[in-house]
């Protein structure tokens, strides 16, 4: 159990103490870069818009509502801190927005080791998911690695819990689509 | 990644969907760089400057050792209308957290400067980082990982023998105690090779030290090393 909440830290980074900034830091820049990097496919990019995610937090944290979860609000700016990007790529080389930018050695963004060790289905998904559009990347990623309910999801989506749940169903079918035409059925291994 | 996130989609979805849900929830993401953390603290430290209220301080005197002098008084002024009123356990309890969270900033800052020094190119700031390392190694996998690395193949061997040193107290961790073990037999530093052996001794398990006894007895140690390891076994 943690001491503090990440709502009452940011609550703090808000009457001034932006020390605090450092431990919301320590807690989430990984997932916020990890996100990141799916969505851009490009290294050094994703560590820039983390840190305007983090400098966000520090300049709107008075706006910060104590309703809802901190991490969810923190989503939703690193989303529009990341689609802003693609929108602003694909403006400048009219590309579609899931391709504006990607780096060419990065083909998914798991570790090396990870490739190393190789689950060749694991790498055939995220190569799947990559292709999809950026709206449905976001909600499969962060519906599978940072939110355990549909309400928190919507609240990073800005969007209802309901819309979120269609949104997620509507994704993972996609997903199914795509991976079976190029690469059949997924089955178990 | 637990399968029990979104149980209604599970439940809702076919196989396949299930399959390709369960699939992705075993993808470990890379790491970002120690560049993104070095330029975090840089700009937070940036943001930090002081602002409107310091520069408001200083105007009313409030900066230098009569201003602090002038504030510690308010303060206890304020804290003795505090108690006196009975509203100082709220204020205590909020102070508390901050505190908490103030030491989890601290310790974070000190593994991140450590890390750093583990990594530097300079070796008096690799060795400060061994050194310090050795305080932070029992909880840390990572800081175990890198002391590893530098005890294997750092450049220099006075920080490879302290490298040791400093995983001494890992030396039941099953891990470590492996890598340690077989770097025995394998180095080619008589220095490291002193270092572990006195980590073995001193906190080596019974089937350690009857490793260490049988590379001894095997002429697989240093020779002057070979004799002090047999002397000291004899003595125990």
């Amino acid at each position: 159990m943690r001491a503090v909440t990440d709502e009452q830290l940011i609550l703090w980074v808000a009457n001034g103490d932006s020390s605090c900034l450092a431990t919301l830091f320590e807690r989430h820049h990984r997932g916020v870069y990890q996100f990141c990097l799916t969505m851009t496919r490009q290294r050094a990019l994703s560590e820039d818009l983390v840190q305007d995610v983090f400098l966000k937090l520090l300049k709107n944290a008075k706006v910060f509502r104590n309703d809802g979860s901190f991490k969810a609000w923190m989503f939703n700016i690193a989303r529009n801190v990341t689609l802003d990007h693609l929108r602003k790529v694909k403006r400048q080389n009219n590309l579609p927005l899931h391709l504006a930018g990607e780096d060419e050695n990065l083909n998914n963004p798991v570790s090396a080791e990870q490739v190393a060790a190789g689950s060749q289905k694991m790498q055939q998904v995220l190569h799947v998911l990559a292709q999809l559009p950026a709206a449905v990347q976001e909600v499969i990623w962060l519906g599978r690695f940072e939110f355990d309910n549909y309400a928190e999801l919507g609240q990073a989506l800005a969007c209802n819990e309901g819309t979120a749940r269609v949104r997620m169903h509507r994704a993972m079918a996609l997903l199914n689509s795509t991976y079976t035409r190029l690469h059949g059925a997924p089955v178990d291994d | 990644m637990t399968d029990s996130k979104f149980p209604e989609l599970l439940e809702g979805s076919g196989d396949a969907e299930t399959q390709l849900w369960k699939t992705l929830g075993e993808a470990e993401f890379e790491q970002p760089s120690a560049r993104l953390r070095q330029e975090f603290y840089k700009n937070l430290e940036q943001a930090s400057k002081p602002g409107v209220v310091a520069k408001l301080r200083n105007v009313l005197g409030f900066s230098g050792n009569a201003g602090w002098l002038t504030a510690a008084a308010c303060v206890l002024v304020g804290v003795g209308a505090g108690v006196g009123a009975g509203h100082l356990d709220p204020a205590t309890s909020a102070d508390t957290g901050r505190l908490e969270a103030l030491e989890q900033n601290v310790s974070l800052l000190h593994r991140s400067l450590v890390l750093d020094r583990l990594q530097n190119e300079q070796p008096g700031k690799r060795l400060r980082g061994v050194i310090d390392a050795a305080h932070l190694v029992q909880d840390d996998a990572a800081i175990a990982s890198k002391l590893l690395q530098l005890a294997a193949s750092d450049r220099v061997n006075s920080i490879r023998s302290a490298a040791v040193e400093s995983l001494g107290s890992q030396l039941s961790s099953p891990a470590v105690g492996a890598q340690l073990m077989n770097m025995l037999g394998n180095t080619e530093s008589p220095l490291v090779q002193l270092a572990l052996i006195d980590v073995v001794l001193r906190n080596g398990s019974d089937e350690q030290i009857d490793q260490l006894l049988t590379l001894a007895t095997d002429e697989q140690l240093y020779p002057d090393l070979q004799r002090h390891v047999l002397t000291t076994l004899e003595r125990i």
